[in-house]
């Protein structure tokens, strides 16, 4: 085990409202791969963001080859050797592959560009990691797992002494992973030290050495990798709060109605040929990987895209959808991953969030009767146990799980039949995360079937009856949850399909 | 927290709520609707203030009701394509074509009463017709064909300069006198000394705000000037909707027109683009975002009244017309700039 | 697997694409232009009106290579046309009324176009106004102060023949009475030279950086805010150029004018291929470009129609280029 090179200690931060990290260390050592792992909004990523410089902490101390540091932005990081390969591509995609790898420090030839060079010396790298990309390539024309690989060919093109890897894995396929690991271990023989941020267990325990685990924003332990279980892992990650209850079984009955049914469905690259049913009462987990084009699928069923072909059939009958205003006339409604841009207008009240999707039903005559529409959003207020001083609270003010509560209100007076909840509860704190899976499950046993699209593995397996698992636009598998697993789910989720 | 055993996840929540509810109850005691209220009083002192200045720099001179009625006549044109663009600017887009198109309306029409001997009421309905086929034009290049909103401006300026030069033959026009037939249309902004045109004017703007802030119409077009994907996903017609606010916008540029030669009769083919900065001006000084979603018809009426009295003044003080081009200017820059930071603030 | 898709989708270009793109199909439209021109009207197809044409373009492609930066970083400068008359305004009121030698004039044009590019970058890149209100402010701000200075008369730059009027020979010289367009020389040299810069400097990589995704150009560690205000100097720079060949061309600036020049200047931008949503474009499909405009405000008279037809047409125009622009994205996101 090597010298430690990078130490954070007693970090602390916080955003309006939220405490996002709460006193935590870090400590990372020349030649060895520390796994960072936490459920979503554990404070990982803001963590590795104080770090680069993008945040600026409030508290704490950061030491780095022996010295204390403070970054003020992402470039004085990288010239120090810290880089981060993020998890969000940051990619130019009109620009080459050349031209994005040296981005902010191209090689020069009196004024003029080296475009040449750039191309050899990003050749020259990506022999070394034995990948094959065109750097001369349009990097807009790259598939989503060799873009990934661009992004760390990047970093490691900067000499770095510290690689933040931010969920590299998610964008990739099985092969791409194995391209990935030996490229990993390569860096660690060189002596650099690397973070590596995962939710996949199995990576964790084939490629790193040592486990910090966060718990919202919270440091909770480290732990050395080939000493210590999953179970410890998991038990530290996630507390036992979400482990309640898991589903043993489905509770739907045998001879529940189909209430919808989707045929061959296609649209775009990311969704091919995917067929599925679903009962009243029922909550149908999507499961797979980033990318894998769940959330594709339900936007082209929703009508939000275009869909190529493929027939839908609501209580029987066969419907076209061609935008969100014909799927929410066959009652179908869709609470979207990213709230603050596809949920709600942040800026209105809870009121007018709540009626959004159902104004005609609060006219008199040509104008809007404020008074019905407010004690609608009361009654859903009082119902669904939202917390905000009166409905006439701009939706901003709130917390996301409550923001979340609107949404959901939102369809609840549309009186939808089918709700598709996409990645309920990212950005959610524990708490109010139980809460939504309560309403979830009373809304289901109300007779509404439920399509519930979620990267979180525990989540999927508390709280669906039934899984499909999707990966590269294909569904993969269908399972009853009596017989799914973690593992049967990521084998089916990351299957290569030829 | 009802199943909270778990003591620091506990805390942590009830600690988040607290915050949460801090944060509420301080918005509680300065409830939005009263910051918009304050920014409507700074306003009208500003007004007052400019008018006072004027005053005293004139010597005077510019007490006279005669000034105010001038002032007027500027602001009833001028505050319909304020009040239009509102509209637009609440979706979060931008028509910088309303000056020209309201010459192309006040062309179009009064070439057809003079030279095709078109009656008075015709020349009316077809300069509100010329608007609303702009407004149309615009609204369903911006709304169905994602085309930005600034270019089809650009477009529809160019062309509907164009189209006036091409219908007149390049000639000015000039509307009938007071007295003479047809010339009704011009007790619209004055009767005797009374200014009928301010209260036609009111009225449209309270019928503004209505549509607004009582309506669907307004109910959509401040959301999807928020956040249009959202509105969208809810399952409303956004394209639609979004064309209406341009719609609306060329319906109420068609009515200005009206009252442009109203005040001033004569009307030249190939300008107009200078009222565009002044529209713009009245709107977002009266409080509506650029970026979309807020706005405040009352907010634009004060606005409108204070390039109106700014004009005048100006003129009063001897300046010419250049003067106030520059000041509109920068006044623009300082009312979006400081929306600009405000909303920087929020995030 | 994925290696044959990423080399298919690299391969998959079309004969167009590698002939230039939509360069090429604007220089077929330019000819087909031409052509069609000629056959209407046997006057067009006189020296003089090739004479004419070029006379034409050269303020508007400069103003369009200039306002081409910007465009390129997803904003829009609308400041180009009644600066370029302002620009000229007070660079011929210094060499008229206060005897300045023509250079000097000439330099301050220059030196004021750069000094509202650099206020329309400030405005855009460090107070984060929308582009397009920035620079309609600053639009209206040249227009009246242009007017202001020379208080409110045109202006004539010196004549070819009298003292100072060298600087018209730089567009034009008369060889045997016949008039040669040698600013079309300087025209191609600027291209080329734009043309490096755009593609092979630190400048033109970064403005099609931010135009292609300005967060991610800010992590790498890159200046955006210098790059970003530096768009829109090259803009105000060109302007002042296109003000210096203004005055040389036509014999007198009016104040007041140049409404509508951008217009001109941007649409010949946007038919060349600059996306309007940033981050691609080219100065030689920029200039294939401004010629299609040129040809339509020059030969449209030709054939009976005055210049206010130009003007409705060349709105349609510019709505086509768009649509065309959102059409192509559209079909690259699929």
């Amino acid at each position: 085990m090597g010298e430690v090179i990078l130490t954070m200690k007693d970090i602390d931060k916080s955003f309006p409202g939220v405490h996002a990290l709460d006193h935590v260390d870090l400590e990372v050592r020349k030649g060895e791969v520390l796994a960072l792992m936490g459920e979503n909004g554990a404070g990982k990523s803001t963590l590795m963001k104080v770090l680069t410089g993008i945040y600026k902490k409030d508290s704490g101390t950061i030491t780095y080859e022996g010295k204390e540091v403070e970054f003020s932005n992402t470039r004085e990081a990288q010239d120090a050797g810290i880089v981060i390969v993020h998890q969000e591509l940051n990619m130019l995609s009109h620009l080459t592959v050349a031209q994005n790898i040296f981005i902010g420090r191209e090689f020069k030839k009196g004024i003029r560009i080296d475009d040449k060079k750039m191309n050899e010396e990003a050749k020259k790298l990506f022999d070394r990691m034995n990948i094959d990309i065109d750097p001369r390539e349009m990097m807009g024309r790259l598939t989503v797992g060799k873009q990934q690989m661009c992004e760390i060919a990047k970093a490691i093109s900067h000499d770095a002494k510290v690689i933040i890897f931010d969920e590299p894995s998610a964008a990739l396929t099985e092969t791409e992973i194995q391209e990935l690991f030996k490229i990993i271990r390569d860096l660690k023989e060189k002596g650099i030290g690397i973070v590596y941020i995962s939710h996949r267990m199995d990576e964790i325990k084939v490629i790193t050495d040592r486990v910090t685990v966060m718990r919202d924003g919270s440091y909770v332990g480290t732990l050395i990798t080939k000493d210590s279980t999953k179970d410890d892992i998991i038990n530290m990650m996630v507390g036992r709060v979400i482990y309640e209850d898991p589903k043993t079984e489905s509770t739907v009955p045998k001879d529940a109605p189909v209430v919808l049914k989707v045929e061959h469905l296609n649209a775009g690259k990311m969704v091919q040929d995917v067929s599925f049913e679903l009962h009243k009462g029922e909550i149908l987990g999507f499961s797979g990987l980033m990318g894998a084009g769940r959330t594709e699928t339900a936007r082209a069923l929703f009508g939000a895209d275009p869909m190529d072909s493929g027939d839908i059939y609501v209580n029987g009958k066969k419907v076209t959808i061609k935008s969100p205003q014909d799927a929410v006339k066959c009652g179908i409604g869709y609470l979207s991953e990213d709230r603050k841009r596809y949920g709600i207008v942040v800026q209105k009240s809870v009121a007018e969030n709540t009626t959004m999707a159902t104004l005609e039903q609060y006219m008199k005559g040509i104008f809007i009767d404020k008074k019905k529409e407010k004690e609608v959003a009361e009654k859903y207020v009082e119902s669904l146990a939202t917390k905000t001083p009166d409905v006439d609270q701009l939706v901003v003010n709130l917390s996301g799980g409550n923001q979340q509560k609107v949404v959901i209100a939102k369809w609840l007076t549309r009186d939808c039949d089918i709700l598709i909840f996409d990645e309920p509860t990212r950005g959610i704190d524990v708490g109010a995360k139980n809460e939504i899976y309560k309403l979830m499950n009373s809304l289901a046993a109300e007779g509404k079937a439920i399509i519930m699209i979620s990267s979180e593995m525990t989540e999927i397996l508390r709280m669906s009856d039934r899984i499909v698992v999707m990966c590269e636009g294909k569904k993969t598998g269908e399972l009853d949850i009596s017989e799914a697993t973690q593992e049967n789910i990521m084998n089916m989720a990351t299957r290569e399909i030829e | 927290m009802s199943s909270g055993r778990f003591l620091t996840q506990g805390q942590k929540t009830r600690n988040l709520i607290e915050v949460g509810g801090r944060r509420v109850e301080k918005i509680k005691q300065n409830p939005f609707v009263k910051k918009v209220g304050f920014n409507r009083i700074v306003l009208c002192f500003v007004l007052i203030l400019m008018y006072g200045l004027f005053c005293v720099l004139t010597q005077g001179k510019f007490a006279g009701m005669q000034r105010i009625l001038s002032a007027l006549n500027y602001a009833y044109f001028l505050g319909f394509l304020s009040l239009g663009v509102t509209f637009v600017i609440a979706t979060g887009g931008i028509d910088f074509s309303i000056g020209p198109v309201m010459f192309c309306c006040a062309l179009v029409s009064g070439y057809s009463l003079t030279a095709h001997g078109v009656p008075m009421g015709a020349a009316i309905v077809i300069s509100i017709f010329v608007g609303l086929a702009f407004g149309l034009f615009n609204g369903y290049l911006v709304a169905y064909w994602s085309v930005p909103s600034f270019i089809t401006s650009m477009a529809s300026m160019n062309i509907a300069k164009g189209l006036a030069s091409v219908f007149t033959k390049t000639q000015s026009v000039s509307w009938p006198q007071a007295t003479a037939e047809g010339g009704w249309y011009r007790s619209l902004i004055k009767v005797g000394d009374i200014p009928v045109g301010l209260f036609i004017f009111l009225a449209v703007a309270i019928v503004c705000a209505i549509i607004l802030n009582k309506t669907k119409i307004g109910r959509y077009i401040l959301s999807l000037g928020s956040n249009k994907e959202a509105v969208r996903l809810s399952g409303v017609d956004v394209k639609k909707w979004e064309m209406i606010s341009y719609i609306i916008c060329g319906l109420l540029v068609g009515i200005g027109a009206i009252f442009y030669v109203a005040a001033y009769t004569t009307v030249q083919p190939g300008y107009g683009d200078q009222y565009n900065n002044e529209a713009i001006a009245g709107c977002v000084m009266g409080g509506t975002s650029m970026a979309g979603g807020l706005a405040s018809i009352s907010g634009t009426v004060i606005g409108v009244f204070i390039i109106a009295l700014l004009q005048e003044g100006i003129l009063a003080l001897g300046f010419t017309k250049d003067y106030q081009l520059i000041i509109t200017g920068v006044i623009v820059i300082a009312a979006v700039f400081s929306d600009v930071v405000a909303r920087r603030r929020k995030n | 697997m994925a290696n044959k898709t990423t080399q298919t989708a690299g391969t998959k270009r079309s004969t167009i694409d590698r002939l230039g793109g939509q360069k090429f199909i604007v220089l077929l439209v330019v000819i087909a232009l031409f052509i069609f021109f000629s056959v209407m009207s046997p006057n067009f197809r006189k020296y003089t009106t090739f004479v004419n044409i070029l006379d034409f373009s050269y303020y508007i492609t400069l103003m369009a290579i200039g306002v081409a930066f910007p465009l390129m970083t997803g904003g829009v400068d609308l400041s180009i046309g009644t600066g370029l008359v302002c620009y000229s305004l007070v660079g011929g009121y210094l060499i008229v009324y206060q005897g300045w030698p023509t250079w000097a004039g000439m330099l301050v044009s220059i030196l004021m176009g750069c000094a509202v590019g650099v206020l329309n970058g400030c405005l855009v890149a460090l107070m984060d106004l929308p582009p397009f209100l920035a620079t309609l402010c600053t639009c209206m701000i040249t227009r009246g102060l242009g007017s202001i200075i020379v208080g409110g008369f045109g202006i004539s730059w010196p004549a070819a023949a009298a003292e100072g009027g060298w600087f018209r020979s730089i567009f034009k010289i008369q060889v045997n009475g016949t008039n040669i367009p040698i600013g079309f020389i300087w025209i191609i040299l600027l291209v080329i030279l734009m043309t490096f810069v755009l593609n092979h400097t630190k400048i033109g990589r970064y403005t099609l950086a931010i135009g292609s995704n300005k967060e991610a150009t800010r992590l790498s560690g890159v200046n955006v805010k210098f790059y970003h205000i530096f768009a829109y100097v090259i803009s105000g720079f060109f302007a002042g150029l296109a003000a210096i060949s203004y005055s040389a061309i036509f014999a007198t600036v009016q104040p007041g004018s140049g409404a509508g020049f951008e217009l001109e200047a941007i649409g010949g931008a946007i038919i060349g291929g600059v996306s309007m949503s940033g981050g691609a474009g080219s100065i030689t499909g920029t200039l294939a470009g401004v010629f299609v405009i040129c040809m339509l405000k020059t030969g449209l008279p030709f054939i009976g129609l005055t210049a206010n037809w130009q003007q409705i047409i060349t709105g349609f125009v510019l709505i086509a280029a768009v649509l065309v622009d959102i059409l192509k994205r559209k079909n690259e996101k699929m």
